[in-house]
C-alpha cells in the first residue's frame, strides 16, 4: 500500500510539474509574497529612518540646552522667561527635552505591517498628561491607509487560499470528469488513500512555495532566524492545509468541477470578505471604539478646576495673610506661575489617566470579543496570528503602551519633583534623566498571543479534514 | 429558452420586443433557480445589516459628537477670569460631525482623525484616527452598504452572468436561436437587461430608504442636499453595477467557454477589488513622497522662527515695536495708547497665518497628486475611481477632512483675533495682573461647521467620477462588439 500512495504522489507531482496553470499559479505565489516581504521592509525602513531622525534632533535639542545651560550658569546669559531657562525643570521636562520613545521591531517585523502605519513611528514622552503625546500622528494619506498594505499577511491571508483552491478546486471533480476516477478504481486501489495523498501534493505544494519564498525572502532581508520563523510556518502550513481541506471536502461531495470552483469562491467570500467584515461590524455595534473626545474633555475640565482652585486658594491667602503675601502667591509672577501650572499638570495627568485606563478597557474587552469571534473566521485568526508573530498586532501594542506608562511615570517623577521643589536642573541631572528601555519580552516579542490562534487554525484544519476524510471516502462507490 | 425559440418560430418580433422577451424569460429564470433566491436573499440581508448597522453608528457617532462639542463650548465658556492669551492657549476643540451618508460609505473618516484643537500659535493637524484603536482586524475592512455593492455586488453579477451567453452555447441552443434570425446583440442586449432589473430590484429599495435616511436624519438646512448625494451615490453605484453587467456579457460572449468567462472575470474582479488599490498605493506613495510628521514640523519651526512669539529681544519684535511707535508717535512702549503685547500676539498671529496657509496648501497638493496618481488606473480598475467618487459624495473623503480642518482653522483665528484685540484694547502696559472675564470668552462664537454642498463633493470627484463613467462606457461597447462577433459554437 505504501509503494502504492509513493506512485500516486510521484504521478501527481509529475502531472502538476507538466501543468502551465499549476506553474502560473506557483509563480504568481512566490512574486506575492516576495512583493509583500519587499513592500513591508521599504516601511520598516521608513520606519527606522523616522525613529533615526527623532533620536538625531533628541540629541541635537539636548546639546543645544546643555550649551545654553553653561551660558545661563556661567552669567553669560540671562533667560528671557522660564520657559526659555534650561534650568527649569518643568519647562524642560513638559516641553524641550522629551524624549522620543519607539517600538522597537520584532524579529519578523516584516511579516506584517499591522498596526504600525497607524502607530506613529516614535512617542515624544513628556511631563505632560498623556493625551499631549500619546496620540500624535505621523503623516500619512487617510486613502492609503484605508487601502492597506501589500504585506506578507495580505499575501497568506487573501492570496494563498486562492492558490490552494485553483490547484486543489476539482481534485476529484475532473477525475470523475475525464474517466479516470472509475478507471483507478477499478484497479483496486484504496481511492480514500489515492485521493487524500493527491490532496496532499497539490495543498502542499503552494504552501511549500510560500514557505520557501518566504524563508529566501527573510535571508535577503537579512531577517535572523528565530522560533518566530517556525510559529509562521506552522500558521501558513495549517492555513493552508484548512483550504486543502476544504477543498477535498467539497470535491468529496460529488459536484461537477464548475459547482467546486462556484462553492470553494463562495467559500472564499465568505469566509475572508464578508465573515471578517461582519464581525467587525458587530464589534463595533457591541464595544464601540472610544471617540477620546471623553478625554480631552477630562483634560481640559481639569485644567479649568485646577485653574479655579488656585485662584480660590490664592484668594483666600490673600483675604487671610494680605500683609504678607510670598512671591509664588502673587499672581502673574514667575513662581505663581510655575505653581500654576505644575497644579494643572498634576490634575490633567490624574483625570486623564483614569479616562484612559476606562478607554483601555473598553479596548481590551472589544479586543477579547473579536479573539472569540475569530474563531468564526480562518482569516480573521491568521491575520490575528500573523501580525502577532510579527509583533505589530494590538497585543504587543498594548504591552508597549504599558511600559510607555511606567516611563512617564519615572520621568513625571525626575521633572515634576523636582518642579515643585523649585529645585533647578544642572549639568548632572541632563546626564541623569531617565531613559526608556524596552524589557527582553517586548524586544523578543515574547508576549504574542499567537498559539491559542494556532491551535484554532489547527481545530479548523482539522474539521475540515474530518469532512474531507468523509466524503472522499464515498468516492469509491460514486466511481463505482 | 425554449419559450423565446417558440414566439420566435410563431412570428418574429421586433428588435425591442425581443429584447424584453429574453428579459422576462431571463428574469423568470433567475427567479425561479435556486443559486438566484439564495443570492438575491444573501444580498438583501447584508444591504438591510450594513444599513441597519450604518444607521446606529452614525446616531451614536453624531450623539457623541454634539455633546463633546457642547461640553467643549460650555468649557471654554466657564474657564473663569484669566489672561486672553492664556486662554487663546486653553484655545477650544472642533470636533468632524459624521457625514450622513457616511453610513453608507464610512470612507477615510477612521483614518483622518476626528478633532483638531485650536490653540495659540498652532495650526494643529487632526488627531485620534480610530482605527488605531480598532485593532487590526479592523484591517480586514467594515461591513458597509458600500462594501456591499462595491466588492460583493460585482461579484454576484458574475458569478449570476458567467454563462449568459457561453452557457447557451455548450447546451446548443445558442445555435437554435440563432437559426431563428434573432440578431446577437438582441439576445446579448435581453440577457444584460434581466441582469439590470435584478440590479434595479436592489438598488430602488435601497435608493429609496436612502433618500428616506436622508430626509429623516439630516438637519432641515441640509435635507436637500443629503437627498441629493444619496441620489448621486446610487446612480453613481448603478453605473459601476451596470459597467460590471456589461464586462460580464462581454465575456460571457467573447470567452471559449464558461469555465474560461468564470476565470477571466473573478481574476479581474480579484485584480480590481484586492491588488489594483494596494499596488495604486505603493506606486503613488513612492512616485509622491511626503514629509514625515518630524520635517513638517521643522518646516513649521522654521517658518515661525520668522515671527517673534513671546520673544521681546527677537529683531522682528523690535522692527515691529518700532513701526508701532512711529504710528502713533511716541517714544516708549508705555506711552502708547494701545497694549504692544496684544499688537505683536497679533502680528505674530498674521505671520503665522500666511506660513500655514502656505505649508498646509502644499501639504494638501502632495495628497491630491498622490490621489490623482491613484485614480488614474481606474479606467480599468473601476474601484479605484468609484471609491472616490462615493467617498465623496458620503462627505467621508479626503477633500471633506480638508475642508473640515480649513473651517477649524478659520475659527482658531477667531480666536485668536478677539483674544490679542481684547489685549490690545483692555491691558495697561506692565499689568501683568490683567484678566478678561466671561464676557470675553462668551463674544467667541462656538465651532459651527457646515460641510460643503454636494456640487463642491462632485467636483472634487470629477476625475474619478469621469473615469467610472469611461469605464462602464467602454464595457457597454465592448459587450455590443463582442455580442456582433459572437461565435454561435465553441
Amino acid at each position: 500500500m505504501t509503494s502504492n500512495i509513493s506512485t500516486v504522489l510521484r504521478c501527481e507531482l509529475k502531472l502538476l510539474r507538466r501543468d502551465p496553470a499549476f506553474w502560473t499559479v506557483m509563480v504568481l505565489l512566490v512574486c506575492a509574497v516576495w512583493l509583500g516581504i519587499a513592500s513591508t521592509q521599504r516601511h520598516l525602513g521608513e520606519q527606522a529612518a523616522l525613529v533615526a531622525a527623532a533620536q538625531a534632533d533628541e540629541a541635537a535639542r539636548l546639546d543645544r540646552l546643555k550649551a545654553q545651560l553653561r551660558d545661563v550658569e556661567a552669567g553669560r546669559v540671562v533667560p528671557a522667561s522660564p520657559f526659555r531657562d534650561p534650568r527649569s525643570a518643568l519647562w524642560v521636562g513638559l516641553t524641550h527635552g522629551a524624549q522620543p520613545v519607539a517600538l522597537p521591531p520584532a524579529p519578523l517585523a516584516v511579516v506584517a505591517v499591522g498596526l504600525s502605519d497607524l502607530q506613529p513611528a516614535t512617542v515624544a514622552v513628556s511631563a505632560r498628561s498623556k493625551d499631549e503625546f500619546l496620540f500624535a500622528e505621523e503623516i500619512r494619506n487617510p486613502v492609503h491607509l484605508l487601502a492597506g498594505p501589500i504585506d506578507l499577511a495580505f499575501v497568506l491571508v487573501y492570496i494563498l487560499p486562492l492558490a490552494v483552491l485553483a490547484i486543489c478546486y476539482n481534485i476529484v471533480s475532473a477525475e470523475r470528469e475525464n474517466g479516470t476516477l472509475a478507471l483507478a478504481a477499478s484497479t483496486g486501489s484504496d481511492m480514500r488513500r489515492v485521493m487524500l495523498a493527491k490532496l496532499a501534493v497539490r495543498t502542499g505544494s503552494p504552501i511549500a512555495a510560500a514557505l520557501v519564498a518566504a524563508g529566501i525572502g527573510f535571508a535577503v532581508a537579512s531577517m535572523a532566524p528565530s522560533a518566530a520563523w517556525g510559529t509562521l510556518a506552522l500558521c501558513i502550513t495549517v492555513y493552508g492545509a484548512f483550504w486543502g481541506l476544504l477543498a477535498g471536502w467539497v470535491n468529496g461531495r460529488g459536484g461537477s468541477s464548475a459547482h467546486n470552483a462556484m462553492a470553494l469562491a463562495a467559500a472564499w467570500i465568505a469566509l475572508v470578505l464578508v465573515g471578517p467584515a461582519a464581525l467587525n461590524l458587530l464589534s463595533d455595534t457591541l464595544y464601540p471604539v472610544p471617540t477620546r473626545a471623553e478625554m480631552v474633555l477630562a483634560a481640559r475640565g481639569a485644567t479649568v478646576e485646577a485653574e479655579r482652585d488656585r485662584d480660590a486658594t490664592l484668594a483666600r491667602y490673600r483675604d487671610e495673610s494680605p500683609e504678607n503675601l510670598p512671591q509664588e502667591q502673587q499672581v502673574g509672577s514667575a513662581k505663581e506661575r510655575l505653581a500654576r501650572r505644575v497644579a494643572v499638570v498634576d490634575a490633567a495627568t490624574a483625570r486623564v489617566g483614569e479616562v484612559i485606563d476606562r478607554h483601555d478597557a473598553q479596548i481590551v474587552r472589544r479586543q477579547t470579543l473579536i479573539d472569540r469571534l475569530s474563531l468564526l473566521s480562518p482569516a480573521l485568526l491568521m491575520q490575528l496570528a500573523v501580525t502577532d508573530v510579527a509583533g505589530t498586532g494590538s497585543t504587543r501594542y498594548a504591552a508597549f503602551h504599558s511600559e510607555l506608562d511606567g516611563f512617564h511615570q519615572q520621568w513625571r517623577a525626575f521633572f515634576m519633583g523636582r518642579a515643585r521643589a523649585d529645585k533647578a536642573l544642572t549639568e548632572a541631572d541632563y546626564g541623569a534623566f531617565p531613559r526608556f528601555a524596552a524589557t527582553p519580552a517586548l524586544t523578543e516579542n515574547a508576549s504574542g498571543g499567537t498559539s491559542w490562534r494556532l491551535w484554532g487554525l489547527i481545530a479548523m484544519a482539522a474539521v475540515c479534514g474530518v469532512g474531507a476524510v468523509r466524503s472522499i471516502r464515498h468516492c469509491e462507490s460514486a466511481a463505482a | 429558452m425554449s419559450a423565446v425559440i417558440d414566439s420566435l418560430a410563431a412570428r418574429p418580433p421586433s428588435q425591442g420586443g425581443a429584447v424584453r422577451a429574453i428579459a422576462n424569460k431571463e428574469w423568470l429564470e433567475l427567479r425561479r433557480h435556486p443559486r438566484g433566491r439564495l443570492l438575491a436573499w444573501l444580498i438583501s440581508t447584508l444591504l438591510l445589516v450594513s444599513l441597519l448597522g450604518g444607521v446606529l453608528h452614525h446616531e451614536r457617532a453624531h450623539q457623541e459628537r454634539d455633546a463633546a462639542q457642547q461640553g467643549d463650548h460650555e468649557m471654554w465658556n466657564s474657564q473663569g477670569a484669566k489672561d486672553p492669551h492664556g486662554a487663546a492657549h486653553f484655545g477650544q476643540w472642533a470636533f468632524k460631525p459624521p457625514s450622513l451618508l457616511g453610513l453608507a460609505d464610512p470612507g477615510v473618516d477612521a483614518y483622518s482623525g476626528g478633532a483638531v484643537w485650536m490653540e495659540a500659535h498652532k495650526r494643529n493637524d487632526a488627531q485620534f484616527r480610530s482605527a488605531r484603536d480598532s485593532g487590526v482586524a479592523a484591517r480586514l475592512g467594515g461591513l458597509s452598504l458600500a462594501f456591499v455593492l462595491q466588492v460583493v455586488l460585482p461579484l454576484v453579477i458574475i458569478v449570476l452572468g458567467f454563462d449568459a451567453v457561453s452557457g447557451e452555447r455548450e447546451r446548443g441552443t445558442l445555435r437554435q436561436l440563432m437559426a431563428h434570425g434573432l440578431p446577437a446583440t438582441t439576445l446579448v442586449a435581453g440577457k444584460a437587461l434581466a441582469m439590470l432589473r435584478a440590479l434595479a430590484y436592489l438598488l430602488v429599495p435601497l435608493l429609496l430608504a436612502m433618500v428616506v435616511a436622508a430626509a429623516v436624519m439630516a438637519e432641515p438646512a441640509e435635507r436637500g442636499d443629503a437627498v441629493l448625494r444619496a441620489l448621486t451615490w446610487v446612480t453613481a453605484h448603478g453605473i459601476y453595477l451596470a459597467g460590471f453587467v456589461a464586462l460580464t456579457m462581454c465575456l460571457s460572449s467573447a470567452a471559449p467557454s464558461s469555465r474560461a468567462a468564470l476565470v477571466l472575470l473573478l481574476g479581474l474582479w480579484l485584480a480590481a477589488t484586492f491588488f489594483a488599490p494596494r499596488l495604486a498605493t505603493e506606486v503613488s506613495h513612492a512616485a509622491v513622497p511626503l514629509p514625515s510628521a518630524q520635517q513638517f514640523k521643522r518646516q513649521i519651526a522654521d517658518g515661525r522662527a520668522k515671527g517673534f512669539g513671546h520673544d521681546e529681544t527677537h529683531p522682528g519684535y523690535l522692527a515691529f515695536r518700532d513701526e508701532v511707535l512711529k504710528q502713533y508717535g511716541v517714544q516708549r512702549v508705555e506711552d502708547l495708547p494701545v497694549n504692544m503685547r496684544g499688537l505683536a500676539l497679533k502680528r505674530d498671529d498674521e505671520i503665522g497665518y500666511a506660513l500655514y496657509d502656505d505649508l498646509f496648501g502644499k501639504l494638501n497638493h502632495q495628497f491630491d497628486e498622490q490621489d490623482r496618481f491613484r485614480a488614474w488606473p481606474g479606467i480599468a480598475f473601476p474601484l479605484l475611481a468609484l471609491q472616490p467618487v462615493s467617498m465623496a459624495l458620503a462627505g467621508t473623503d479626503r477633500h471633506h477632512h480638508a475642508h473640515f480642518a480649513d473651517a477649524a482653522e478659520a475659527h482658531r483665528r477667531v480666536i485668536q483675533t478677539a483674544t490679542s484685540e481684547d489685549l490690545i484694547r483692555n491691558q495697561k502696559y506692565g499689568d501683568t495682573s490683567y484678566r478678561a472675564n466671561q464676557d470675553l470668552w462668551k463674544s467667541v462664537p462656538a465651532f459651527d461647521y457646515h460641510p460643503p454642498s454636494a456640487a463642491w463633493a462632485l467636483r472634487q470627484a470629477a476625475l474619478p467620477l469621469a473615469l467610472t463613467l469611461l469605464w462602464a462606457t467602454f464595457c457597454g461597447g465592448a459587450a455590443a462588439l463582442a455580442a456582433r462577433r459572437l461565435r454561435v459554437v465553441g
